[in-house]
């Protein structure tokens, strides 16, 4: 059994559907799940439904013919399905960027009918949730500040190289990097103590937490939380009360909701 | 991509929102490196999609690191107050730090991959011209 619509849900998928055009497959849902109206995807394709009679349904479109896919627009795209769902308050389990079947009936026949079960537990226990994620980065000046008067080695190494004129900047090349090697390192034992503090501040209002290797020197905290709808505000309050408590040294930014990504079990 | 997190609310403590309209910068390692993968995926390649892998982390102990800091020391010394404008707040995040830094070592084949798909409306002239030699030179490269 095929079915193309979602009941009641988009009509977006108005133009004539090929049976047998191959498949992008954005996530999974429950079955019967609404879809957005207006929402697109993959080169502006419109996004269905496919079910197979069980408790799930794959959110699809057509596959761009002719064309790799990965390009900025697709990354795009994908996100922004899964994200109409979430903010219309959809459960969704987010697929990774880049999965595809060869038709409809595959996405029937080799996804959803053998994984059913497994989906729906896993949407089960998603359901109600959102992720939200929390970055944090240093403000590059005060921080450089404080390393400064709290390191006197550092302190004096960065004023005997402030001395140094600009010419004769190559003559002392080790020794800035020495300076800031030293920076980066007592950089790195404050994240540890105030990636902590921000992680600790955040987390009580959250149902589960998974944190991320930070990217650059200067971040302090990159987490995602799993957040129960109804508690969101209070998560919010406490994201709100680290910017401000924090907001001398540390920028804090709050991202999502999104599909709960960090939170889809991995196998 | 225009969203809230390219609005910067620099001098105030209050926390920077980026919706559900996020950056893809913010969400870009998600989409590639979370959400469940299945079994399907050997059949990915047979409908032509290109799979990319997302791998940023810290350089560790990079030259380039250290002389920015050292730098950057510099400069607040000179500033005295906290008026100075320091280095550029990397408020992308990867996207930006992968596409303009130059970067050497086991993620340079990660990176300039990505420079290519997220360049985008940002790319500098000079990584275009250096995306084209590129795909000029791999275009030699076939034809010879």
């Amino acid at each position: 059994m095929t079915t193309p619509q979602s009941p009641g849900g988009s009509t977006s998928g108005d133009a004539p559907q090929d049976e047998r055009a191959p498949q992008y497959i954005y996530g999974v849902t429950r079955s019967g799940a609404a879809l957005p109206g207006d929402v697109l995807g993959l080169d502006d394709k419109p996004v269905t439904l496919v079910e197979d009679g069980g408790v799930c349904a794959a959110i699809v479109s057509d596959l761009p013919q002719g064309r790799a896919l990965g390009e900025r627009a697709d990354l795009v795209a994908h996100q922004r399905v899964l994200n109409a769902l979430v903010d219309a308050g959809t459960v969704v389990l987010p697929f990774r960027f880049g999965a595809a079947l060869a038709d409809r009936a595959a996405v029937e026949k080799e996804l959803l009918a053998g994984n059913s079960e497994r989906f729906g537990q896993i949407l089960e226990q998603l359901d109600g949730m959102v992720e939200l994620r929390v970055k944090a980065t240093y403000v590059q000046d005060a921080v450089l500040r404080e390393i400064m008067t709290g390191d006197p080695e550092i302190a004096e190494l960065s004023q005997r190289l402030r001395e140094v004129p600009p010419d004769a900047a190559d003559a002392v090349y080790y020794d800035r990097i020495r300076l800031g090697e030293l920076i980066a390192q007592t950089m790195e034992r404050m994240r540890e103590a105030d990636g902590q503090t921000l992680l600790d501040g955040a987390a009580p209002a959250a149902e589960a937490a998974v944190t991320k290797t930070p990217a650059r020197e200067e971040d302090v905290l990159d987490a995602s939380f799993l957040v129960r709808a109804d508690k969101r505000a209070e998560f919010e309050q406490a994201v709100d009360k680290l910017a401000t408590d924090h907001g001398e040294r540390v920028k804090v930014r709050l991202i999502g909701p999104l599909p709960p990504y960090d939170f889809v079990p991995e196998e | 991509m225009t969203g809230p997190i390219a609005q910067q609310t620099s001098g105030t403590n209050q926390v920077q929102r980026g919706g559900s309209g996020s950056g893809l910068a913010d969400v870009v390692d998600l989409i590639l490196e979370k959400g469940l993968v299945i079994d399907l995926y050997a059949r990915v390649s047979l409908v032509g999609i290109e799979i990319l892998t997302v791998d940023v982390r810290i350089v560790v102990a990079s030259v380039d690191t250290y002389l920015r800091f050292a730098e950057a020391v510099n400069r607040l010394d000179i500033a005295h107050d906290g008026t100075s404008q320091g280095l550029p707040e990397f408020v992308g995040g990867m996207q930006e730090s992968g596409a303009k830094k130059k970067t050497r070592g086991a993620l340079e084949g990660a990176q300039e991959r990505l420079k290519e798909t997220f360049g985008g409306d940002e790319d500098s002239d000079e990584e275009k011209q250096s995306a084209r030699r590129r795909s000029s030179r791999k275009k030699e490269d076939e034809e010879s």
